[in-house]
């Protein structure tokens, strides 16, 4: 079987493999483009990955797009897994930190629901600097 | 150990494929966290699953019981009839979402403090130990199979299924690196828990050099490249059953391991060489690492988050 440029480009993402990810958008991978599951490369990453994040960011990756069965978005899923790093870059580049899942849930829900302290402080602050 | 995976777990990247079969991360759709789901196609016949497979899944569920800090969660197990020949299993494990070879990518320019690299090396050694006290061998230990969570533990992924793999896999060759390999698998002669131990001795090098600290490009390379380091084993140390006759290497001395890991401590240095002794039988077990000198002189521990 043969793999797309957008399936290798998720596949190097979720591996935290920054190297790669960056050879395959050279090569003409599309960073918003679909895998074989209806992925991004930005939903699949390696979250701890801020390099991977970073380049995927700066050539133009949508951070708001929500997963098709769940509403999750990247920075729920980055403040879920507790990756400080990754979240602030996300919001950086626009994530919208008052996205809500199909359970209701916002990023900062789901960084309290797991324990991630220093991530609830960090969205906290967005808002009350709002 | 009988449902479909496909309702509650939505596979949504390819992370690899081995020889046996596919890793996949995927959501739990009800929990809504990533799992990693590794399949395994094992030949059946009419008596269903080999009792081989029974068994080893059997050890992983048992393994899961104690809920060990330092191993990834075992979630769920599911096998589905692929044809009257062939089933596929699927492991359901908890994901974590960074590796050790990311983690020390990240690591600010200046490297893991001392007392960071000591609390990780600590948490390896625990989950080995514990894997080895229940008769699990890795066999695969390296920087992307060691997970390290945003909150600074360790999780070792991906052990215990190389006996389910290595019985029913219809081998396709796969590149797989050697760099962490003792010098008894690459002479083909024995396998066994010290294996784990040589490795780590690999990584715990690593941790301070931040890049490998044997990258051989094929197995004899890598022998001589590990010679190098730690002189050519003696004779009475050479494996009576292989092939690959010691006269083939150079007699070089060992050197100074601090001469390839400069950062490490005194006690660090003495632990790390008994990891990488040539002779199995020899090299420190993970318990008796655990209890080693450098684990009791306390360093500072800075920041261990993300
Ligand atoms: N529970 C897990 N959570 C997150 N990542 C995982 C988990 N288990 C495995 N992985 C990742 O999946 C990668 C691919 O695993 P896979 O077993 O296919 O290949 P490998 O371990 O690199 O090589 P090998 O074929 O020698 O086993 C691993 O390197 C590891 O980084
Ligand atoms: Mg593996």
């Amino acid at each position: 079987m043969t793999m797309s440029l957008e399936d290798e480009l998720t596949t190097a993402a979720v591996n935290g493999n920054s190297a790669e990810v960056e050879d395959l958008l050279r090569r003409g991978a599309q960073v918003n483009g679909l895998n074989r599951f209806g992925r991004t490369a930005l939903q699949v990453m390696m979250m701890g990955s801020t390099p991977v994040a970073r380049l995927l960011l700066t050539h133009g990756a949508n951070p708001n797009v929500a997963d098709s069965s769940t509403g999750l978005t990247p920075l729920h899923d980055a403040a879920r897994t507790g990756f400080l790093d990754t979240v602030r870059l996300l919001v950086e580049f626009n994530a919208n930190p008052q996205a809500v899942d199909n359970a209701n849930c916002r990023p900062v829900d789901l960084a309290r629901k797991y324990g991630n302290e220093d991530v609830v402080n960090f969205l906290d602050s967005l808002e009350n600097s709002q | 150990m009988a449902h479909a995976t496909s309702l509650q777990y939505e596979p949504v990247a390819e992370i690899g494929g081995g020889a046996y079969g596919t890793v996949y991360k995927a959501r739990d759709i009800e929990s809504g966290q990533f799992v990693a789901l590794k399949s395994v196609r094992v030949q059946t016949d009419q008596n269903g699953l080999p009792l081989s497979t029974v068994r080893e899944v059997a050890l992983l569920r048992r393994l899961e019981q104690f809920d060990h800090p330092n191993v990834v969660r075992l979630m769920d197990v599911c096998a589905t009839q692929r044809s009257d020949q062939e089933t596929k299993v699927t492991l359901v494990f908890e994901h974590v979402d960074q590796d050790l070879k990311t983690y020390l990518e990240r690591a600010p320019t200046a490297g893991l403090s001392p007392g960071h690299i000591k609390d990780l090396m600590r948490q390896l050694l625990c989950g080995l130990a514990f894997l080895h006290s229940n008769r699990v061998i890795h066999r695969d230990l390296k920087p992307e199979n060691i997970l390290v969570t945003s909150k600074g533990q360790v999780k070792l992924a991906d052990f215990g299924l190389a006996r389910i793999y290595s019985c029913h896999m219809a081998l396709t060759p796969v590149v797989v690196t050697l760099w962490y390999r003792p010098p008894e698998v690459l002479l083909q002669s024995s396998y066994a828990t010290p294996v784990d131990m040589w490795s780590t001795g690999c990584i715990f090098a690593e941790m301070f050099r931040r890049k490998p600290l044997f990258r051989g490009e094929s197995e004899v390379d890598q022998l001589g490249k590990i010679f190098e380091v730690i002189g050519l084993a003696p004779e009475e140390e050479w494996p009576t059953d292989v092939t690959l006759s010691r006269k083939n290497f150079p007699p070089v001395l060992p050197q100074p391991i601090t001469d390839f890991v400069p950062e490490i401590n005194e006690q660090g240095a003495k632990l790390l060489q008994e990891m990488l002794t040539f002779d199995p039988f020899k090299r420190i077990s993970a318990l008796n690492a655990l209890e080693h000198p450098y684990f009791k002189e306390e360093e500072k521990l800075t920041q261990t988050k993300s």
